[in-house]
């Protein structure tokens, strides 16, 4: 038995007694005839059940008080919805931000690359048939002296387009740095709806009603669309596969 | 064979514009919702729709109904490139008259066999 719950009882047992005397005096006060005594004891104990009462009352406004004090130190509710989840919002939208750039970016690159590796791809082609021609003896002077001369341009071109192709290789590398910096950002906002949802849970334990629980498969409203699937969130009735949706198509009669 | 491309990201307008160069379509428009894309398919002739689903101002499946509700559009092929993945969401594009149903991510491959299927049937 922990000493509190001790320490209650006897108080109990010391207010039993302390009414038991109280009692007993006032049968014999009222076979005395003693009105005036009568009159205080009752009083007194009347007296003595108000300040309980009141003590009682004390005790949960002083309780309730020191819990929402509690509550209001321990939670970050306030710093989160003042700071955390508009930096959040902030944080998000850099992460869109990053990731549109990077992948501009790599476009961008490719977009630069594949005209010079087209034209390179097509001389190339030129050069080697007419080479294969030379060593087949197949060539004029006239048309060994030209290829000679595209040659030496060939070998220009492709020293400083193969140099070209490796510069924005890097760049489309360097674009990719995107991932450990959103990564880091969205593992914060991770950490930041966790925070929220503690600090929910001590607020609804607090506010002491326990809620119904929401009903786990909540009829989606109309129209709304669920995006990307994500591994590990279970969608109901999605396919998981370009060949999935090819089989329901050709079952439907595509 | 002039094609629009209606995605609500650039980048993946880019992406699949780069893949139907690479596949030899050259004639290429873009838009970046249904909203803005419907006025142009209107009034600008195009052989071929390959629109995303899900974007702001007019979805890809409600300008698909519109495609096919309006007399010039009705026979244009759509290909729907998107995200969603349910079931009843593939079945109602089906029953709105889709030529091609491709889920994101996906490969240069797929886009290729979807596009070469949807024009061998229309040919045939």
């Amino acid at each position: 038995m922990c000493a509190s719950h001790k320490g209650a009882m006897m108080q109990n047992e010391r207010d039993r007694l302390e009414l038991l005397e109280k009692a007993k005096q006032l049968v014999a006060n009222i076979e005395n005839n003693d009105d005036a005594a009568t009159g205080e004891v009752l009083s007194s104990i009347t007296l003595e059940r108000e300040r309980s009462l009141f003590r009682e009352v004390g005790q949960l406004t002083r309780q309730l008080h020191d819990n929402l004090a509690s509550f209001a130190l321990d939670s970050q509710l306030n710093d989160i919805t003042d700071k955390g989840i508009p930096d959040a919002k902030e944080r998000l939208n850099y992460v869109i931000k990053m990731t549109d750039e990077a992948a501009n970016k790599t476009l961008n690159a490719i977009d630069e690359i594949l005209p010079v590796t087209d034209e390179m791809q097509q001389k190339s082609e030129r050069l080697s048939k007419n080479w294969h021609k030379f060593l087949g003896r197949e060539l004029s002077l006239d048309e060994f002296k030209i290829m000679s001369a595209e040659i030496t341009s060939y070998l220009d071109e492709s020293c400083r387009n193969t140099k070209f192709v490796h510069d924005k290789a890097n760049d489309i590398v360097l674009a990719q740095s995107f991932q450990d910096l959103t990564g880091q950002i969205i593992k914060k906002v991770i950490t930041l709806v966790q925070d929220v949802e503690n600090s929910l849970v001590d607020l609804i334990r607090i506010a002491g009603t326990p809620q119904p629980k929401v009903a786990e498969s909540k009829a989606q409203e109309k129209g709304q669309l669920d995006g990307p699937l994500v591994p590990g969130i279970d969608v109901q009735g999605a396919v998981n596969s370009q060949d999935e949706v090819d089989d329901l198509l050709s079952s439907l009669g595509f | 064979m002039k094609i629009l491309v209606v995605d609500d990201f650039s980048t993946m307008r880019r992406i699949v514009e780069n893949l139907l160069r690479e596949l030899g379509f050259t004639n290429l428009d873009e838009a970046d919702d249904g909203q803005t894309a419907w006025p142009k398919l209107k009034s600008g002739h195009y052989d071929f729709l390959v629109t995303d689903w899900n974007m702001p101002g007019m979805t890809g499946i409600d300008l698909l109904k519109m495609v096919r509700s309006n007399p010039e559009t009705a026979a244009m092929p759509v290909l729907l490139v998107t995200a969603e993945s349910k079931r009843e969401q593939i079945i109602e594009a089906a029953q709105a008259g889709v030529n091609g149903y491709i889920i994101k991510p996906f490969t240069a491959a797929t886009l290729k066999e979807k596009i070469d299927k949807i024009f061998a049937r229309s040919a045939g």
